[in-house]
Order: C-alpha cells, then structure tokens, then sequence
C-alpha cells in the first residue's frame, strides 16, 4: 500500500476543489463570497504540508510519481501563486454566479501543475498537463462578455491543443525508440534513442510542446493575447503559474530523460533564450496596454530562466529555479495591481474603459490606490532587476552563472536585455507617481490588498534573505544533475 | 563605540523614509535638515574617533548574510572612504539650507530624495562586500534620476534618461566584471566570498593576463563613467546642467567612481596583464580630460554647462593623479575628489542663485551682477578662484599634488596637463568678468541679492575650502597613509 502522506498537499488542492464544486451548487451568489476564503484556505494547508515535506523523497505509484527537492520547490511555486490569486479573486468573482466553477478550476489547474512536478512517467506528466491546460482555457473565457477574453482563450485554446499533439507526438517517437515512457527507464536505455535519427525528431518535438507553455519566441504567440484578454487573476495564474508548469516538465524532460542529447536541445535552448529574451523586451517597449507590457515581459523573464538550459551548469539550474519562485511572487503580484486597476476604473466608469488597463489609466496611481501603487512599484523593479529584491538576487545567480560557465556573451546579452527592461519599467513607474491622478482617490479592497502585500513580501523576503531559498533551490537542482 | 558604518546608512535612510510621508514643505525641509544633522554628527563622532596613522579598516562590521555565496554584510570605514563620507555629510545639510525658500512642488519627495541619495552614497563609500557595494552603487541612481526628471530643466527627460541608460550600462559591465572576479577567485580557492579587500587580493592569482585584463577593464569602466572623463562622459553635461540646483550638487557629491578607483582598481593596477599599458591608457584619459574639459568649458554660453565641463576637467586629475602611482600623486587624487566636492558646490549654487534671480544662464546676457548680488559675488569669487586652482585653496593643493607628482612615472602627460591650466584660469576669469563685473545689464531689471540663508550655507563651505586650502592635514594625512598602504603593493612586486 503507498503511503499516500506524501501526496497530502495534493489530496488537500483536489478535495478543496470538489468540496466547493459541491457546496457552491447550494449557495445564493451573496453568500458564494465564502466560497474564496475555503479556497485560500485549502491551498495555504496545501503550502503549510509541501513545505514541511521538504526534505523527503519517495518515488509512487511503480515508479510514476516522484517525490524530490525539484517537485516539492515547484509545488512550492505554484502553490504560492495559487495563493494569491485565490485571495485577489474573491473580489474578482464578488456577486458571480459562478465562483464555484472559477475557484474549482483554479485549484485543478493548480493540482495538474503540481502533478507534473512530480510525473517521473511521460503519460502521467501529459494528463496532468492536460489537466492544468484544460482548466486554464476554461479560466481564459471565464469573462463570456468580454470579446478580448474570448478572443485569448479561443486562441490559448488552439494552440495550446496543437502543442499538447505535437508534445504526444515527440513522446510517442521516444516511446518508440526506447519501449518505455518512464523517465527513468528512457534515460536507462537512451542509447537507443541517441544512436537514430528519430532523437532529433523527438528533441524538436518536445521542444515545440513545451515551448508552447513556457512561452518561448517563436511558440508565444498565444501569450500576449491570452494574458491581455484573460480576467487579470487568470493572466496572474497563466503567466505565474502554468508557464512554471511547462519549466518544470521540460526539466524533469530533457535533463533528466534526454540527457545523452544534450548537445542538441541544449544549442536550440541557447538560441531559443537569446532570442525570446530580447524579442519579449524589445516588443514590451512600445506597448500601451499594462497587461500586455507584462505579457511580454512575461516572455523576456522565460528568455532569462531558459538561460538554464542553455548553461547547464549546477549554479545555473540553482538560478534557473529560483528564479522561477521569484517570478512567481513578482508577475502574479504584477498581474495582480493590473486587476486592482481594471476594478478601479470598471467601478469608477472613469478613464480608459475600452482598454481599462491602459497605460493611461495607471496615471497618478500614486496618489488613487497608494498601497497598489507602491506594490506595483517593487513588482516592476524586481522584474527589472534592482538590488535589494527576488528578482536582483536571481539574476545575480543565473546571469554569473553564465560567466562562471565561459558565456560571458550570454550574460552580456541577458544584462544588457535588462537595461533595456528597466525603460519601459520604469515608465510605469512614472505614470503611477508623476503624472496628475484623473479621478479621485478610493479605498483598495481587501482581498486585492492582502495579495498584494503577501507577493510583496514574497519579492522582498527572497531579495533581503534569499539564503533559505537558494538552499532549496540548489536541492532541487541536485535533483537534476 | 557605536557602528557608525552602519549607522550612517541607516539614519538618512530611516530620516528619508519619514520625509516622504510629510505633508508641508516645512516640514519635510525641517525633518530632512535634522536628519542630515544627525548625520552630520555621526561623521564627527567617527572623525573625532577615527586613527589616521594606519590604513587598517576601522569601525568595521561583518554580518553573514547569503553563505551560499559567500556575500555578507560587512561595512567599514578607513582613510579613503573617511573624507568623502566627511564631505557628503558637510555638504548635504548646507544644501537642504540652499534650497529651503525655493518653491517647488512634491518637497517632501525632493527632499526625502536627497537623504535617499546621501545613504546611498555613503553605503558606497562604507562596503566592504561587493554585493553591499553594488547594491548602493545602483541606488544612487534612483535618486539623481527622479531629481533630473521631475525637478529638471526643459530637457529633463532627455537628460535624465542619458544619464541613467548611460551609468547604469556601466554598472553591469561592472557587475560582470565582478562575477568574473568572483568565479575566478572561487575556483582558485574553493571558497566563494565577495568580500572586496578577499578578491582584490586574490587577484593576482588568477588565471592568465588576458582573464585579468578583462576583469580590471570591465570594473574601471564602471568607474571611470562615473567619474566621469574623456570619452565615457557625454551624460555629464546634460544631466548636470538640467538637474535642479541641489540635484547638481548631489551629482557633484557623487564621488563614488573615483572612490572605486582608490578602493579596488588601483589594488588591481599592478597585477593586471599589461600594467605599464593601462597605467598609460588611464594616464592619458586623465590628461586628455583635463585638456579638454577646459577646452569646451572655454567656449560655453551657458554658465551651468561651463561649469560642468570644468568639473570634467577636474575629474581628469582624480585619474591623472591615480595613473600617476605615487602616494603623494594618489593623495593628490583623492584630496582632489574632497575639494571638488567643496569648490563645485559653491560654484553650482552660485550658477543656481543667478538663474532663479535673472532668469538666465547665458553668460552673456547677464553682465555686472555684483553691483545688484554683491553677496553672491564674493562667494562666487571665492568658487571660481579656488575651481582656477588659486593658492591658498583646496583647488591649488590638489592640483599641485598631482601634477607634480605624476611627473615620476608620466612626465609626458603632466605637461599636457600643464596647457589647461592657462585655459582654466582663463575661462573662469571671462566668465566672471562677462556675468558678474562691468556695466549692469539693465535688461536684467530689478535682481535681488540671495536670501541670508543661501548666504550662511555658501558662505559656510567657502570657510571650509579657504580654511582647507591653509591646512589639509585634517584629511591629506589619512589620504597620505592611504595612499602609501596602496602604493606599497606596488614597490613589493617591484613593477
């Protein structure tokens, strides 16, 4: 009998999940307002039990669940963002008739995320990806009103479809070659696998599959659309969350599976992260929608973590990882001040109200929403990179990775794609605190302020103390190499 | 004893946090005035505490902070970071004194603004881990750049965005030069520390020349466009002459790339691959910066920009006096930073006070102010005289310390130097005598004098650069001990 102990903060996730399926059926929408604290609750146990389970190992289930220090920091990951969005959303879905299907499938996409950290089997880590994907189009267009939420989630929709065939389609050619989906079992028999050209064929499958999810240049073209489109907690959890999802799948993937084909995906990771970085920086410049801006950044920040790949090096996975968590605190908290704004400005009837989250409508922010401002603030200058937050201690420790690794050229590349972020960070920024407000100042609701303040916390714990999380990071690199 | 390292960061910082939350311009003036009074206290207890006969780090603290990387937190003061935290302390507070009549929206954040700057930069000065020391080196940033962009001149937002790109391109050319430091010293030892004196020394271990070459450039060249000088300097003239008065002299307090030059690129120098070559390129910086600094000063209209330029030219002897390698033409160098810093305030303040009062910069539309400012005019005077390099100023013995004694190694590049001097002298003197001598433009109209508390906080540091053109041993001694501690190295390896 497996002990099923080790699976606890999952089984937390899925029981809160069809509990408030359940009871929500039976609720008046007044009072569906519980619904949000039940889910925060159940991912906050399902935080409290991952991080107590650090440190255990266990494989499941013959051999098809693993649990390491790489699935416990990844659940640790998606956990903390589920937590944010959960507690945003209970504003977001306030007088909705349908809070229970919006908190159900946040907390089975989270599930399915947290599944594929652990898959150590190739059918195992597709269901699960296909459990989060299938969760995350439906939170895509949860807005049935809204044309830009339906237009994102129908085009998040197709391409995420083709990408999950392409991804079964790169694993049936490694299934082929080497007779197993277990990832243990394939890195066993890689010879065979290697040794024909059908290698190839899987490497860029799989590569194009995950791509997809992580959003890399040329596989984003999805990202910017469904990020601006979705209800901004969705884009929080999309580009928080589910793209952490297709980092942790192609890790377990290619370096634990496909090692002996390292020098292939390894050159294309290398090119993908160049370029990726610098098209999302590039192309987040002259963006006017604050969503969008995020979107690309969202891409430039995937550039930067795929950086791991392309070195390989122990302190570039450390810093490949923590990066991820550090993303996690600073986008989904990002993405979170946008929801604060669009709330602002659909409730006040004032502004920019066909593009509410306009860069126009971030004017004087400052003095509107000081505590969403001042949060916005940390978030985009983590994101850019300045000391003293997660995202300075991140790429401290994956860009010198790079110089510890011969490639200086990559980090120069890297640095340089930061400087250039900080412009268009920075001109937020400005907007928010230097420009005259256009409306009157109004009270952030608490749900917003709370999950603000906790990714605040989160950017600013993980760059003042980043000790711990390095530790954890570096364990769960371990796991890799 | 208390731990002023720490505590000279922390109160301006604690200081500028509650300033950003006042309501009145009194109050934030008065609340930051007290703030960098304190500071200013502080400074006097480490000077009065401090022991000039050794170049040991003293008040030194260490905390660990990531182990992982070997980074902690650990501050500290000696002779070359003592009279730059002296002079921003002195400074700053005369400065808030300057400015607390002018009017001006958000003072509160101005003024907050100011004290941010103040920690930033004597974080720098105190550092002694280089992740500490770039994560200050960064923040000075984010001040200047908010006081030239909201603050600023008509063309702020050119200026501010020039100088911030600029730098802070620099700075992570710094930063790879550091993390290539780092690896090369952790795979020589086994033991990663950032700790900045640990990798300096180890330094000359490492690899080959070519990887030791690479590592000194990319770090100086974070420094030297700080500095700045010749040819990594074309943000200075922008940013100085549209920040507002007292962003122009924060910038002029900003001595934090001639400080990284004493602290951790002079160390390096005679260790790098090709010493006698960059002891000849920096040399020639240096020389060329002077030269032409005073050139372009020379035929300037507007008078903010004159100055700056003449900062450049300055700022060219900080580097000829480091290339020049001898204590006393190092000690030249780093008295030079302290009495720029002194000089350049007055000088921009006058530049300041003549713009709020006529409206004009122009040099030649103003024209016999001293019949209307007599006030502003002996201060002024005393500015331009010591900036010219008169004797009996802090200017003439810095300058002289250098020249003279860079002679030893770079003969060649003192007499360059030596031409800029006549040009110097020269610009000032037609500069005062168009502005502020002669007949009265009547254009003008009616220009009143500078209130009495700009003349007690411009009147205050000209009695500092009089009185430390008389006796520089207060700071030329601990420079000197310095100096020759870092010179030492030199003569051990015999280059």
């Amino acid at each position: 009998m497996e002990n099923l102990m080790f699976l606890a903060p999952e089984i937390a996730v899925a029981a809160t999940g069809l509990i408030i399926l359940l009871i929500g059926v039976f609720m008046s929408p007044r009072t569906k307002n519980v619904l949000g604290y039940l889910a925060t609750l159940g991912v906050l146990a399902a935080l409290v039990l991952t991080v107590r389970s650090f440190g255990t190992e266990a494989t499941m289930f013959s051999g098809t669940v693993s649990i390491d220090a790489l699935s416990q920091f990844f659940k640790l990951v998606f956990l903390t963002v589920s937590l944010i969005v959960s507690l945003a959303s209970i504003k977001y879905t306030e007088n909705s008739d349908h809070t229970e299907e919006f908190y159900t499938l946040v907390l089975f996409a989270t599930l399915g995320m947290m599944v594929v950290a652990s898959s150590n089997d190739f059918i195992l880590l597709f269901c699960a990806f296909e459990l989060a994907s299938f969760a995350t189009y439906a939170l895509a267009g949860f807005e049935k009103q809204n044309p830009g939420s339906l237009e994102g989630a129908m085009k998040y929709f197709m391409i995420g479809a083709v990408s999950s065939a392409l991804m079964l389609f790169g694993i049936s050619f490694v299934y082929g070659a080497t007779g197993t989906t277990s990832i243990p079992m394939i890195a066993e028999n890689i010879s065979l696998l290697a040794e024909s050209p059908i290698g190839i064929v899987a490497v860029v499958l799989l590569i194009a599959g995950f791509g997809f999810k992580m959003a890399l240049v040329p596989f984003h073209m999805w990202a910017p659309d469904a990020y601006q489109g979705s209800p901004s907690v969705v884009s929080s959890l999309l580009s928080a969350g589910s793209k952490k999802m297709g980092f942790v799948a192609a890790f377990r993937v290619f370096i634990l599976a496909l090692a002996a084909l390292q020098p292939d995906w390894q050159f294309a990771f290398t090119i993908l992260a160049v370029v990726t970085m610098t098209f999302g920086n590039v192309v987040a410049v002259s963006q006017t929608s604050v969503k969008r801006m995020l979107a690309y950044s969202s891409l430039a920040q995937a550039g930067y973590i795929a950086m791991a790949f392309a070195v390989m090096t122990p302190m570039a996975l450390t810093g490949g990882i923590f990066y991820t968590l550090a993303h996690a605190f600073m986008k989904g908290g990002a993405f979170i001040a946008a929801a604060a704004v669009v709330w602002m400005i659909t409730t006040q009837r004032t502004g920019d109200l066909q593009v509410p989250d306009h860069l126009d409508n971030f004017r004087g922010l400052g003095k509107r929403m000081p505590l969403a401002a001042l949060c916005m603030t940390v978030f985009v200058f983590a994101l850019a990179g300045i000391p003293l937050t997660s995202g300075f201690m991140a790429k401290v420790v994956l860009f010198s990775s790079a110089v510890q690794a011969g490639m200086t050229w990559l980090a120069v590349i890297a640095i340089l794609n930061s400087a250039l972020s900080l412009f268009y960070y920075a001109r937020l920024v400005r907007y928010m605190y230097f420009l005259p407000p256009e409306g009157k100042k109004i009270g952030l609701p608490f749900p917003y302020a709370a999950a603000l303040l906790l990714a605040t916390a989160g950017v600013l714990v993980m760059g003042l103390w980043p000790e711990p999380f390095l530790q954890w990071a570096m364990e769960a690199a371990k796991v890799l190499i | 004893m208390l731990p002023v390292a720490s505590l000279l960061i922390l109160v301006p910082l604690i200081f500028a946090a509650v300033t950003f939350f006042t309501k009145t311009k009194e109050q934030a003036a008065g609340l930051a005035f007290l703030g960098s009074l304190a500071t200013l206290g502080l400074t006097l207890y480490a000077y009065l505490n401090f022991d000039s006969n050794t170049a040991a780090m003293q008040f030194f603290e260490s905390i660990e902070w990531i182990p992982l990387l070997g980074a902690k937190y650990s501050v500290g003061i000696d002779g070359v970071s003592m009279p730059l935290i002296l002079l921003n302390a002195i400074v700053i507070p005369f400065l808030i004194l300057y400015s607390w009549k002018e009017e001006r929206e958000a003072p509160n954040r101005f003024y907050g603004l100011i004290l941010t700057m103040q920690a930033a930069v004597i974080g720098v000065f105190v550092a002694l881990d280089f992740m500490v020391f770039y994560i200050f080196w960064e923040l000075t940033l984010i001040p200047l750049f908010f006081m030239v962009n909201i603050w600023g001149g008509e063309k702020r937002a050119h200026a501010s965005y020039k100088f911030f790109i600029y730098t802070h391109v620099a700075s992570l050319v710094m930063l790879l030069g550091i993390f290539g430091l780092f690896y090369a010293s952790w795979q020589q030892t086994g033991v990663p520390t950032f700790d900045i004196r640990e990798l300096v020394g180890q330094f000359q271990f490492l690899g080959s020349g070519l990887l030791r070459n690479a590592i000194f450039l990319s770090i100086i060249f974070g420094f030297l466009a700080k500095l700045p000088v010749f040819p990594f300097h074309s943000w200075l003239p922008d940013a100085y002459t549209e920040a507002p008065t007292a962003g122009s002299v924060l910038f002029i307090l900003l001595k934090i790339g001639g400080y990284g030059l004493f602290r951790i690129s002079l160390p390096m120098l005679p260790n790098t691959g090709n010493p006698e070559l960059m002891i000849t390129v920096l040399g020639l910086l240096g020389a060329f910066s002077i030269v032409y600094g005073a050139l372009v000063a020379l035929r300037q209209k507007d008078l903010k920009r004159m100055i700056a330029y003449s900062s450049l030219s300055h700022m060219g002897y900080v580097l000829l006096g480091s290339a020049g390698f001898v204590a006393l033409s190092v000690s030249g160098a780093m008295f030079q930073q302290f009495s720029h810093g002194l000089i350049m305030s007055i000088m921009f303040m006058s530049a300041g006070a003549i713009q709020t009062g006529t409206g004009t910069r122009i040099i030649n539309n103003l024209g016999g102010l001293a019949k209307k400012m007599p006030m502003l005019a002996v201060l002024m005077m005393v500015g331009f005289m010591a900036s010219l390099g008169l004797p009996g100023l802090t200017g003439f013995i810095a300058e002289f310390l250098v020249l003279a004694f860079s002679y030893v190694n770079l003969p060649g590049f003192v007499l360059l130097a030596l031409l800029a001097i006549v040009i110097t002298a020269g610009y000032h003197l037609w500069a005062m005598q168009r502005a502020m001598f002669g007949v009265y433009n009547e254009k003008l109209g009616d220009v009143r004098d500078i209130n009495s508390l700009q003349v007690f906080s411009m009147a205050v540091i000209a009695l500092l650069v009089i009185y430390f053109g008389w006796n520089p041993n207060p700071v030329l001694n601990m420079m000197i001990t310095n100096s020759e501690a870092i010179v030492s190295l030199v003569a051990a390896l015999g280059v």
